[in-house]
């Protein structure tokens, strides 16, 4: 039997989007046919529109950063999996600026996929698309992984820098610059004590036993190749953090934006004690974390776990992260 | 002018669905065994798209009938890759399908899948098939049923070149050695494509 409060996997997608669309009806559209929600007041100064999608079970990504100053379209897929093409395209079509459609896209081979028969379709119709691809996942950057970096937490830090970019009036072209420089300067890792609960079976995604750690877990239950003893949190935050500075060469006097995001079932007291330990792990590296999120963003269902990302900032990017946005669920 | 798009898509549609068990049978081996069912539903859906389009419609919106239902109508993502090479051969094929045309809207159609997919000859995908059919295609003699041929042998030779890849891209990825020896059924499915209007 299956914990969740909800009838069948799909029932609990397509209940969750409807209360979703009815308790933020001030901000969002939703369009059940064929599945996609759209900003009710969107920016005024936009001439590209945003739009990202990916599978459901992340909540509140991607629907929740709909509105002013984040995305204009988002496309929830059934859990885990990706959004069908058509919904992409409809959605696009529905929001797309005179600049055209921007894509963001966290790179899973299906997401890319969908998004790009969606771009072709866009294209074929002379609406100019670009896509610009979430690759920050530092456990799975190896040589031995053709397709790459998975896409995580960094994807609202990028939706959050774009959005504010994008009021301002930028082009297509310096979106996407802008947003694969944001992308190549974030990288992020996550842990977990548990899996999530599968919704088809009503059982933990994998079996961890008491005391363990799924150091580099994915957000959909992928495991990681390491399998460790849970340690005392500020040593594990250190860790973690040591490898996201290496991983992204920052030195000292560098700054960063730094989000703490629970994967679902992290109570919000132990995500601000990870908070407190990045924020001296930072510091031992004299790096400056000038920003910060803590929060439950990028979700992985009911897992219990939490992921740290780190993306470069400067003057500039901080004044697009301080940019006003107001959607169901950005909270900085 | 008609006559030509629907005489081709109907004859594929029976042939895919005179297939369906044995692109099913192809997908348990290499990927979850939807691909048969994915096509044949689709191929029923365009035909009576087509029974219910105006006597007269052009080549192009004859196979951009094929496109929608492909494009909107069909989850995994093999089907909708069908459907973008549908939307360029419909785009080239404009008031009359030609062998001319149908060069153009492969070559167009393999450009859009490869740009989406990623996949090059030798990752056993239905690039292996289109890939030959385009060059085949290349410089084809003038009558369409000519042209249609000498793809559809180019598109039938790449997908039996596929049985004895081992998969890079797509499903059949994630299984390895277990799929040496199968055909890819997306390859079959252009073989089977580019036959129909021989």
């Amino acid at each position: 039997m299956s914990p969740y409060f909800a009838a069948s996997p799909d029932s609990l997608v397509d209940d969750g989007l409807a209360g979703f669309a009815l308790a933020h009806a001030d901000l969002v559209h939703l369009i059940p046919d064929p599945g996609y929600v759209t900003a009710a007041a969107p920016s005024p100064g936009r001439v590209v529109a945003l739009v990202s999608g990916g599978g459901a079970g992340h909540e509140p990504l991607h629907a929740g950063f709909v509105g002013a100053g984040m995305l204009d379209a988002a496309c929830p897929g059934r859990i885990f999996a990706s959004p069908h093409n058509r919904q992409i395209y409809e959605a696009s079509r529905a929001v797309a600026g005179s600049g055209g459609v921007l894509h963001v896209v966290k790179n899973y081979t299906g997401d890319k996929i969908n998004f790009g028969i969606a771009a072709e379709r866009l294209q074929h119709d002379g609406i100019r698309c670009a896509r610009v691809l979430v690759d920050d996942d530092l456990a799975t950057d190896s040589a031995d992984i053709a397709v790459g970096r998975r896409g995580t937490g960094a994807t609202v830090v990028v939706e959050k820098l774009l959005g504010a970019a994008a009021d301002q009036g930028l082009d297509l072209d310096a979106l996407v610059a802008l947003g694969e420089r944001v992308a190549a300067g974030s990288r992020s890792l996550a842990v977990a004590t548990a899996a999530h609960t599968s919704p088809a079976t009503g059982s933990p995604a994998f079996a961890l036993p008491a005391g363990q750690l799924e150091y580099g877990v994915g957000i959909h239950g992928e495991r990681s190749g390491s399998t460790r003893p849970l340690t005392d949190p500020a040593s594990l935050v250190a860790d973690m953090a040591d490898s996201l500075v290496i991983a992204l060469g920052l030195i000292p006097g560098d700054r960063v934006i730094t989000v703490v995001n629970g994967l679902g079932g992290t109570t919000p007291l132990e995500l601000y004690g990870v908070h407190h330990h990045l924020a001296a792990a930072l510091a031992d590296h004299g790096v400056t974390a000038q920003r910060h999120l803590v929060d439950s963003v990028v979700t992985a269902l009911d897992m219990r776990g939490f992921s740290l990302t780190l993306t470069r900032t400067d003057d500039d990017l901080t004044a697009l992260w301080d940019a006003p946005a107001r959607t169901a669920a950005w909270k900085a | 002018m008609t006559h030509t798009a629907t005489t081709w898509l109907r004859t594929f549609a029976a042939a895919v669905l005179a297939a369906e068990p044995d692109l099913t049978a192809l997908d348990q081996a290499t990927g979850d065994g939807d691909f048969g069912a994915n096509m044949a539903g689709a191929l029923r859906l365009v035909q009576s798209d087509l029974d219910s389009l105006p006597p007269g419609a052009a080549d192009g919106e004859v196979i951009a009938v094929a496109a929608r239902v492909f494009l909107d109508k069909v989850g995994g993502t093999s089907g909708p890759l069908f459907g973008l090479l549908f939307q360029e051969l419909a785009a080239a094929a404009g008031d009359g399908l030609t062998s001319d045309a149908l060069a153009t809207g492969a070559a167009k159609g393999l450009a859009a899948i490869q740009r989406v997919g990623e996949a090059e000859v030798g990752d056993k995908t239905l690039v292996d098939a289109l890939s030959p059919a385009v060059d085949a295609l290349r410089g084809c003699p003038d009558d369409l049923a000519s042209a249609f041929a000498a793809a559809a042998s180019a598109a039938e030779s790449g997908a039996e070149s596929t049985a004895g890849i081992r998969a890079r891209r797509g499903r059949a990825s994630y299984v390895g050695d277990h799929a040496v020896g199968v055909s890819d059924p997306g390859a079959v499915a252009v073989g089977l494509l580019f036959r129909a209007g021989a």
